[in-house]
């Protein structure tokens, strides 16, 4: 059994995917905006892989998409956070 | 990558790709969001089969820190004003940017490379977010205080009003 990263990014690609369909599907918005951190991990998981299995460029930049993972990770959690802030002031209980 | 590696990666995908199908149809906000708590450890492990470490960590934290803002008290009903075949419509393109990614996954023509790094990696990943990468990560840094300013606004706001 092993991984390429093509099955990396068919994983990235279904993240993205259910993402998408839930930030389109969900009627209430703030159940919709759990879809955003879906679509960054999902992105997340295509630079870390690309970043374990492509070749590195010159420079010694292998580590570039470990990073930006880590970077998207912050990203979405800072959505999220405007995001429930501004559903916390126009929505109801 | 060996076959724990590889066990780990699958069991993980498996995992998030769950926790994000229960969150597009779970009722309830708890459920939802121990779902997504289901996806931040998913995606995780994903991370950490990648010999990701540091990056897993964090995904955790951040994911995790989602899913319990969410699921916490905090959360508020914001009734979207969309037709309902606006929303199918958009079901449906996600459907079809699955396929188009996985299309192009499939049918790309990638190189391969052996990997060098080690499984964690924080000190040459902190080398580059504060050396080499800086202005990134002071432009994420930036966000995160918009985010967490904007929230604590909103939130004055409305305690002014009531």
């Amino acid at each position: 059994m092993t991984v390429g990263l093509a099955a990396v990014l068919f994983v990235a690609a279904g993240l993205v995917a259910v993402g998408a369909f839930i930030a389109a599907w969900r009627r209430d918005l703030t159940a919709a905006l759990a879809g955003v951190p879906l679509m960054f991990a999902g992105a997340g998981t295509a630079f870390a892989g690309v970043s374990r299995f492509a070749a590195a460029p010159a420079g010694g930049g292998q580590l570039l998409g470990q990073e930006v993972a880590l970077l998207l990770s912050v990203a979405a959690l800072a959505a999220v956070v405007l995001g429930v802030g501004l559903a916390g002031r126009e929505g109801r209980r | 990558m060996d076959s724990l590696h590889a066990i780990g990666f699958y069991v993980s995908a498996a995992v998030s790709l769950a926790g994000g199908l229960s969150v597009a149809f779970l009722p309830d906000r708890v459920r939802r969001g121990m779902a997504l708590g289901a996806v931040a450890i998913g995606v995780a492990g994903t991370y950490l089969s990648l010999s990701a470490g540091f990056a897993a960590l964090v995904a955790l934290a951040c994911y995790g820190g989602c899913a319990v803002l969410l699921a916490g008290p905090t959360y508020r009903v914001l009734e979207s004003v969309t037709a309902v075949i606006w929303r199918q419509l958009g079901a449906v393109a996600a459907a079809a940017l699955l396929l188009a990614l996985v299309y192009a996954a499939y049918f790309g023509d990638f190189s391969q490379s052996k990997y060098f790094g080690g499984d964690f990696g924080s000190a040459s990943l902190g080398r580059r977010l504060f050396a080499h990468d800086a202005l990134a990560t002071e432009a994420v840094a930036a966000l995160v205080l918009v985010g967490l300013v904007g929230a604590s606004i909103a939130w004055r706001t409305r305690d002014r009003s009531r």
